[in-house]
């Protein structure tokens, strides 16, 4: 009964310890918008760049050829709402004109 | 001319708010190019009323483009009544002025430019002189927002089929005080942000306030023939109207999409 007890207090303690699996991100979701932009570069990374560093953006395109793509970090359970966003800015020749985050 | 008649009628039944007395709003398309004079008069003396929000600001109404093919060039613009009719002076920048007739208010006349329906939207101009440029001061952009509304500026082809557009068609001037009411204010140029300053504080509008919304809205594209934003979208932004933590005399300031680093 003892050693039962044991096995129990021991899997229960495992069960504690071990971290939730979390859930793969979404379309235009990101971790950490400050270490997203960190992995971009001015003038010089272009729409398939950043698609392959982050992911799908939430994309907004203009009949003008300018691009506004937008990340969010996953809402954290405490964390107020709006979670912090990554806002870039594809030039219609396709390369990051400008970024920001709020 | 049966069907004239039932597509009349059924426009007068589709605009509940609309008052007896507004002609230029019943029309068969219920977006008519036209304003009520009345309505417009209107929104003249609530700005008067309400000046407190931009005591050195002076009031122009302004026409903006609804569509790709609308020439803005030379647009003609009259007060229309049954027998009233007097020409307007339409600025290069799209601004006129209205002054108050006695003979037009009585004719219910309408403010009417030589341009066919959808082809334009209207908004009112409301600006404190002297200010940096690319600003606005945020009780010039209240003041707009109500005087917009008493005079219903807003234009929208299918209301039903744009939600909050049928909020701004059918609500009055209280609209504008809402924390956060999407009233379209449009900027000079495409934007890149717009920031909020007062005093030390400073802070950037989330996207979602830029653009009419479209980051949180992945239909925006096939509603933007029912917006009057359908060629503005760039330009588009709403602002926090209601939240009193922000002053009147808060400086909203644009960054756009060109230039700048």
């Amino acid at each position: 009964m003892r050693a039962l007890l044991a096995a129990c207090a021991f899997l229960g303690g495992c069960a504690v310890v071990q971290p939730p699996a979390e859930p793969p991100l979404g379309p235009g979701e990101i971790r950490s918008a400050p270490a997203a932009l960190q992995a971009l570069a001015l003038g010089k990374s272009r729409k398939a760049d950043v698609r392959a560093a982050l992911g799908e953006a939430t994309v907004i395109d203009f009949e003008s050829g300018y691009e506004v793509w937008v990340y969010r970090e996953r809402p954290r359970d405490k964390a107020p709402p709006p979670a912090p966003e990554l806002v870039l800015l594809f030039a219609p020749s396709g390369v990051l004109a400008k970024a920001r985050v709020r | 001319m049966a069907v004239v008649s039932a597509v009349l009628l059924l426009g007068f039944l589709w605009a509940p708010h609309a008052q007896a007395n507004d002609a230029v709003v019943i029309t068969a398309l219920r977006d008519p190019v036209a304003k009520s004079y009345r309505r417009m008069i209107a929104g003249m003396e609530l700005f008067e009323k309400r000046r407190g929000l931009a005591p050195a600001a002076s009031l122009r109404f302004k026409l903006l483009p609804r569509n790709r093919r609308t020439d803005m060039e030379s647009v003609q613009l009259a007060i229309e009544g049954s027998s009233f009719w007097k020409a307007l002076e339409v600025a290069p920048d799209h601004t006129f002025t209205l002054e108050r007739h006695d003979a037009a208010l009585k004719e219910n006349a309408s403010v009417m430019p030589d341009r066919k329906a959808g082809t334009l939207t209207w908004r009112a101009e409301i600006r404190t002189p002297g200010l940096p440029p690319d600003t606005r001061r945020l009780g010039d952009l209240r003041l707009e927002c109500e005087v917009g509304m008493q005079a219903r500026l807003i234009s929208n082809y299918r209301p039903l089929f744009f939600g909050w557009m049928d909020a701004l068609v059918r609500e009055g001037p209280e609209y504008c005080r809402r924390d956060a009411p999407r009233y379209l204010f449009f900027a000079d140029r495409p934007l890149w942000s717009v920031t909020l300053v007062a005093g030390a504080r400073r802070e950037v509008l989330p996207v979602d306030r830029l653009y009419g919304g479209a980051s949180r809205d992945p239909d925006w594209k096939e509603d933007l023939p029912y917006c009057d934003c359908e060629v503005l979208m760039d330009r588009a932004y709403f602002l926090p109207l209601g939240d009193p933590s922000w002053p009147d005399d808060t400086r909203v300031e644009f960054e756009y999409m060109e230039g700048g680093a």
